[in-house]
């Protein structure tokens, strides 16, 4: 089944960043711009719902109705209030600072799990506290006395992209990697133990490298009601292209779709039937493609 | 101290060795420096530690407030009280005679101002500001509320009877750095972020200030930027910058550099003189010595 992406929205400053669909509409954030903006699929309409973020990639809303961001440029999870106000969560990992988020996922219980890779570039502004020196996936969880608490999940990831939690909340699908970077571009999938720590990791799909050099890997991704997980990756440069993957649980390529710009970014499911699939891409655009054949499992407050 | 010699006219401002005392080590980062010219004593902030500092020539320093809400500039007002930026407490506040604080600004035009940055006062009695952003954003200087609400990064006047506050200058990307001339009749404002460079303001009689006019640009690859500024008697406008101060004349022609190790964030005249220089990097407080003294502050 072929998938038609067409234009919702943009372009935008710089590539696109995080989606979250809020039930009637799909928050999506032009990091570039520093703008979390709203498509409205009912009226084709799109509004600001916050700016100044300060290149917050990542978005999701937690069972809270919070709006959770990663503020890679604060270096830290914050909080969009309803009130409108920012507040500031947990951002020290064992005293000290962590790196940049740019991607994250929330688990039933409000425990915000994230990827924390370092930056590529020097980010504006006085460097007084260096970056950690392990680039992991990071949980933030609320703890009795505290506002929040932050542990470490992987010991094993040297440019965590994108994390995901499997239904169940027993898996957590981490992409791995960042062309350029000389690691390896997977997908991952750890074991959730009981205490929240995770088990050895599974690799579900390797990026190759060839002479044109390394293949983009998997940039974000999103869960559908099979289990199975829908992640944007890949680039025109070299490789397959930039596409869309549709990943059952165990690794199987279950399917691919040419995505609709590129330097895929991140996606997440949509629209009244959680039929349709946006995708934000390097060109700063919203794309949607309607009637996937599949139906996502959205998070959140909201459940179409 | 090295010196950097751009123009011989660098020696009649500077010796060729000055000076450069340690007063202070151990800061997360120094800033606001401040010289409380009746009582012979150094303010000065570590914003990150959310302390100001208070340091006595022969006695040492004391911590005299904490915390601060990540206090940034500093100065006095006409009647010898601290006048603060409070950069991440996104105010404008005063220390009383009595230690009390007052809190003069928060808002603007009902909007919570972003983060006022560096501060000096005029001989009418007027509060001038920076207002960037980037309080609600450097880790480690965390406001309660890291929204930005001002869609401007502005320097704003609070009228001499305090109850007016108004934008003199909307149309910086990231200003930092605020000084006057000798006589007022000029105010410098840096801009540290995208750009580095210096402009200067006419400043008209009601407050107000006419368009600005490229003054300098900054030059230098060593660690450091356009941040805190002061300027001397005769009108020589001292400005951090790559390297450490970069002393530029009334002109806008770089006379050279005074190199200081760290990252320099800000300065102050201080001692009886006028003619010490306190500086203030990111760890430590130093201390230097010019032959031409600063304009006092109170």
């Amino acid at each position: 089944m072929s998938w038609n992406f067409e234009r919702v929205a943009g372009p935008y400053e710089g590539p696109g960043g995080g989606l979250a669909w809020d039930g009637s509409g799909m928050l999506f954030s032009a990091v570039g711009e520093g703008r979390i903006l709203r498509f409205d699929p009912a009226t084709g309409s799109v509004v600001e719902l916050r700016r100044h973020t300060h290149r917050t990639n990542g978005i999701a809303l937690g069972p809270d109705g919070v709006l959770y961001g990663c503020q890679e440029f604060g270096r830290r999870i914050i909080c969009f209030m309803p009130d409108g106000s920012a507040k500031p969560a947990a951002y020290k990992l064992d005293g000290h600072f962590h790196n940049y988020p740019c991607d994250l996922a929330i688990d039933r219980t409000g425990g915000v799990w994230f990827a924390d890779p370092h930056y590529p570039r020097p980010i504006p502004g006085p460097q007084i506290f260096p970056p950690l020196d392990h680039a992991s996936v990071l949980c933030m969880e609320r703890v009795p006395r505290h506002e929040w608490e932050l542990r470490r999940v992987t010991y094993d990831t040297r440019a965590p992209r994108a994390v995901l939690l499997s239904a169940d909340e027993q898996t957590l699908y981490v992409a791995e990697g960042e062309a350029g970077r000389s690691g390896p571009r997977e997908l991952r999938a750890y074991p959730v133990r009981e205490d929240g720590s995770v088990g050895p990791y599974q690799t579900l799909h390797t990026f190759g490298t060839d002479h044109l050099g390394e293949q983009r890997g998997i940039e974000g991704m999103c869960l559908d009601s099979d289990g199975d997980v829908v992640a944007c990756g890949g680039w025109r440069r070299n490789g397959p292209g930039a596409l869309i993957y549709v990943f059952s649980p165990s690794g199987a390529v279950i399917g691919t779709h040419p995505a609709p710009a590129d330097m895929p970014m991140r996606c997440a499911f949509g629209d009244a039937d959680l039929g349709s699939l946006y995708v934000t891409a390097g060109d700063g655009c919203l794309y949607r493609a309607t009637a996937t054949g599949l139906r996502g499992n959205v998070r959140g407050p909201f459940r179409s | 101290m090295d010196i950097d010699v751009v123009s011989e006219e660098l020696l009649r401002l500077v010796d060729s060795r000055p000076p450069l005392d340690c007063i202070a080590t151990g800061l997360s980062f120094g800033e606001g420096p401040v010289w409380d010219r009746r009582k012979g004593q150094l303010f000065w902030v570590d914003i990150i530690g959310s302390r100001i500092w208070k340091w006595k020539p022969g006695v040492g320093r004391e911590v005299v407030i904490e915390p601060t809400g990540h206090a940034n500039g500093m100065t006095f007002d006409r009647q010898g009280r601290l006048v603060v930026a409070g950069w991440s407490a996104r105010t404008i506040w005063r220390v009383e005679h009595d230690g009390s604080i007052t809190t003069l600004v928060t808002h603007y035009q009902g909007k919570k101002i972003n983060t006022p940055n560096d501060i000096v006062t005029r001989s009418d009695g007027s509060i001038y500001w920076t207002d960037p952003p980037n309080g609600l954003i450097f880790p480690g200087m965390v406001p309660a509320d890291a929204q930005q609400y001002i869609d401007v990064h502005g320097v704003y006047r609070l009228s001499p009877d305090g109850k007016e506050v108004s934008l003199v200058i909307g149309d910086d990307v990231y200003p930092n750095g605020i000084a006057f001339s000798p006589d007022e009749s000029l105010l410098y404002v840096n801009n540290s972020m995208h750009v580095q460079h210096i402009r200067v303001f006419d400043v008209h009689a009601d407050g107000s200030v006419g368009p600005g006019r490229l003054f300098h640009k900054m030059t230098g690859k060593e660690p450091g930027g356009a941040d805190g500024m002061k300027v001397d008697v005769e009108g020589n406008l001292y400005c951090t910058g790559p390297g450490g101060i970069h002393v530029i004349n009334p002109e806008g022609k770089l006379l050279g550099r005074l190199l200081i190790p760290g990252h320099c964030t800000n300065m102050a005249w201080g001692d009886d003189d006028g003619c010490s220089l306190y500086i203030t990097t990111f760890h430590e407080v130093y201390r230097t010595r010019v032959k031409v003294p600063g304009v006092a502050v109170w």
